[in-house]
């Protein structure tokens, strides 16, 4: 298949064409996705970029099917239990767009090297460990390969993006002349050119107890503090191997401040004045489903951005509050 | 429906990358009428017959010829020259040009069958003799540029515009503008097709995924616009304009459906307060938001004419002139969206429009001060099918410029009067174009998406003045998840 749109194609994405325009359609056409993690959230995301009508999309996931994350999942279906999820998400997610080559991947994400990597234009991860993220943000850096992570916990979800350097394009609306009229004929759209550097992951996500240096953290004042949220969740995983639990959610909660008080110190910030609360993590625990969805219409929304260089990406951190439900750009590390 | 019965309702919509959820909860929130919103984009008969000067004029000309010709009978669709246009009859009325219109008007519909769909005779009806009938309004082009009249012949002779006729070249086909010559023979093939598909059948519906009848406009619309001096329009574009196509996709829709989802948790636990609009935006470099929450749930406006204990509401009529049923059907009907109004006039009892019918329909064509309708009446209006009950207060009002509206209506006129201070003698104000429905027989309703409105607010999730992204009646293509 060239990289012109046939009449099917074209009929079918006519919509998003009509907001996003023919040549980023033409380069979604050419996107190799990796999806890496299909839980809640990655089928949420998968679902998005299926029906934006990208090349190709692989799923990387080891993990079988268990009892209680199968109705979660509309990806799956009740034969599905026990089999390996990469492998059971196929059938519907194709009958959401007979047009991608879609296929599974049951091997293990951190037995991949370079030379499968390599393979993408995009890479999405989900659910992986930040050690692990950040071996593969190094590989992707090296191979000009964009990267997106996030997760979502209960109703807390974040997402981090290392699009390196990345250029795009974004269509200003400007006023033509100096005299406003009514009838909207006063405006023109300029196409406009803007360049984002990414930070490497290594200088944005960087937890107590590792090898990282400290010298990159840069003090803010104004720091959204559900990005410490964020970090004390990823910590948890690498201290617990597991992410917090409702079963043991005393002890977890218990755990997850420990966390926060290293992570402040490591942050410099005061405790005593902090917004992150025993509010905000009393309410991260499970898989909310509509949490899963708005964060991966976020979350698929930038691989098109990074995949069509059409519109501005979130620079690079994206915060969704569990109380307010709002959701935030936070750009750490630069 | 939803504030007759009570029932929490939390509102949704998405526009291309924006949308927003709203919960609207009688008494505790702002309802979808709270606040005024802008009207829909008509556009006044004479410009799209005889003066148009946009493309969208054209596109609107060109689907009511699709229907003079094709479609279902409707006077107000009319493509030929408007010869009742005030701006052409000058100081001294010119008697001839409007006996001649009068003559002219047989239906376009039964002459094309007569001629059976004839291209050349159709082409050079309307894109040649009619504009040279339009260039006999002299008035008409003494400040604008005259327009050309086209002939079949000098249309497909067209030299030097050959284009690529592969039309599995969709990128051309879709984007490029296509030369004259190319829409007078896409013009003939379709008129072919439609006259094939129109046998056994009383007419066709226009549909913008329809190829032939969106063919057939793209045509119509870039040959009329080329005869007015009108920058041409690609297919593509015009299908947007014709469609009123508000584009959708499914990564916007997936947030607000989740937002819905996570808010329609809180109503069921009664935490309304907690559901205060969130608004979904594009992300630009200005803006760390990209889901803005309002701080807080907007009260609603206490003298909103729908969701207040007592709905009143402020109308300004000419009493003199407005008939009852004109009454009903654009003021009550089409602006206050009633359903089946009953209305009594209030000391006097009398029953001026019912529900019920074959009750009232003598009043119908009596003007409002013939039935005791004056400036200080008040009318009470019941709704029975939507439970809503409104104090209509009467004021007579002439319009006095043209560009005046026929007829206002006002939660409180007390805003009305201080805007109008402010502005001096009493000039069509901000206010007034906001409240401004006409009902005027020749004009044209086209609903457009009302781009700009987000990214015109330079405020961030706090403002209650949002207007909504999505007006009511949008068409289907909001919803384009369905697995």
């Amino acid at each position: 298949m060239g990289e012109k749109l046939s009449a099917v194609e074209a009929e079918l994405y006519d919509r998003q064409i009509r907001l996003w325009g023919i040549e980023s359609q033409e380069k979604l056409r050419a996107a190799d996705v990796l999806l890496i993690g299909v839980r809640a959230l990655g089928a949420e995301i998968a679902k998005n970029i299926l029906l934006s009508g990208i090349n190709s999309l692989t799923i990387l996931d080891d993990r079988t099917v268990t009892e209680e994350e199968q109705p979660r999942n509309f990806l799956l279906s009740k034969t599905s239990v026990g089999k390996k999820i990469a492998e059971e998400v196929l059938l519907k997610a194709q009958m959401l767009n007979p047009l991608v080559k879609i296929s599974a991947d049951t091997d293990c994400p951190p037995s991949k090297d370079v030379s499968y990597f390599k393979k993408f234009t995009i890479i999405v991860a989900t659910g992986i460990k930040p050690d692990l993220l950040l071996k593969i943000d190094k590989i992707c850096r090296s191979e000009k390969i964009k990267l997106i992570f996030g997760d979502a916990f209960g109703m807390f979800g974040y997402s981090v993006s290392d699009f390196g350097k990345h250029t795009y394009y974004e269509d200003q609306i400007k006023l033509i002349g100096k005299k406003r009229k009514h009838d909207g004929s006063d405006k023109t759209s300029v196409k406009v050119k803007g360049e984002i550097n990414y930070p490497e992951l290594n200088k944005v996500i960087i937890l107590p107890n590792t090898k990282q240096s400290a010298d990159s953290i840069k003090k803010s004042k104004r720091r959204n503090e559900l990005f410490y949220a964020m970090l004390a969740l990823m910590e948890f995983k690498n201290k617990h191997g597991r992410i917090p639990n409702i079963e043991t959610k005393k002890d977890d909660i218990e755990s997850l401040e420990e966390i926060k008080k290293e992570i402040f110190e490591l942050y410099q910030v005061d405790d005593s004045k902090s917004k992150i609360t025993k509010e905000i993590f009393e309410v991260i625990f499970g898989e909310v489903i509509p949490v899963c969805a708005a964060l991966g219409g976020v979350i698929a929304q930038e691989v098109i951005k990074a995949v069509s260089n059409k519109e501005v990406p979130i620079n690079n951190v994206f915060l969704f509050d569990p109380i307010t439900y709002d959701g935030k750009e936070e750009t750490v590390g630069v | 429906m939803c504030l007759a019965a009570d029932v929490p309702l939390i509102e949704s919509g998405t526009s291309g990358y924006s949308g927003q959820v709203e919960l609207i909860k009688k008494g505790v929130t702002q309802c979808y009428e709270c606040q005024p919103k802008p009207p829909q984009k008509t556009y006044p008969g004479c410009t799209i017959r005889n003066t148009p000067s946009e493309p969208v004029h054209c596109i609107v000309w060109a689907k009511h010829l699709f229907n003079q010709l094709f479609g279902e009978d409707d006077p107000d669709q009319d493509v030929s020259p408007d010869t009742e246009d005030p701006e052409a009859k000058g100081e001294d009325d010119d008697h001839t040009v409007t006996e001649a219109g009068n003559i002219k008007r047989t239906s376009t519909h039964q002459w094309a069958q007569e001629i059976d769909y004839d291209p050349p005779q159709l082409f050079d009806k309307f894109f040649k003799t009619d504009i040279e009938y339009l260039l006999k309004m002299e008035n008409l082009w003494k400040t604008r540029k005259a327009p050309a009249p086209l002939s079949w012949n000098e249309a497909t002779f067209h030299a030097g515009d050959a284009m690529n006729d592969d039309e599995n070249d969709i990128k051309a086909f879709e984007m490029k503008v296509w030369p004259i010559s190319k829409c007078a023979k896409v013009f003939s093939e379709t008129v072919s097709v439609l006259k094939k598909e129109l046998q056994g059948k009383n007419f066709l519906v226009w549909d913008k995924d329809d190829k032939s009848g969106m063919d057939f406009v793209t045509a119509c619309a870039n040959i009329r616009a080329s005869i007015f001096s009108i920058p041409n329009k690609s297919r593509f574009e015009i299908k947007s304009i014709a469609g009123n196509i508000i584009p959708a996709i499914a990564t916007a829709n997936a947030m607000i459906a989740g937002l819905v989802v996570l808010y329609a948790f809180r109503v069921l636990a009664g935490e309304y307060d907690r559901c205060p609009s969130i608004y979904l935006r594009a992300k630009s470099i200005h803006s760390k938001f990209i889901l803005a929450a309002d701080k807080q749930i907007t009260k609603a406006n206490p003298v909103c004419y729908v969701c207040s204990p007592k709905p009143f509401v402020n109308i300004f009529v000419n009493t003199e002139q407005m008939s009852v049923k004109e009454l009903e059907n654009e003021v009550l009907k089409k602006h206050l969206n009633m359903v089946a109004p009953d209305a009594v006039l209030d000391g006097k009892g009398i029953v001026v429009i019912s529900s019920e019918e074959g009750e009232t329909e003598a009043n119908d064509n009596k003007k409002l001060k013939e039935i005791g309708i004056v400036d200080g009446s008040i009318l009470k209006c019941d709704d029975f099918l939507q439970n809503y009950e409104l104090t209509v207060h009467v004021n007579h009002y002439e319009a006095k410029e043209k560009e005046d509206p026929l007829f206002k209506v006002v939660a409180n006129p007390e805003d009305l009067k201080a805007k109008e201070m402010t502005n001096g003698n009493g000039t069509a104000t901000e206010e007034k174009k906001q409240e401004q429905e006409s009902n005027e027989d020749d004009v044209m309703i086209v609903d457009r998406h009302q781009d700009g409105d987000i990214e015109d607010d330079p405020q961030e999730g706090s403002s209650s003045k949002k207007r909504k992204i999505n007006p009511k009646d949008e068409d289907d293509d909001l919803c384009i998840i369905d697995d």
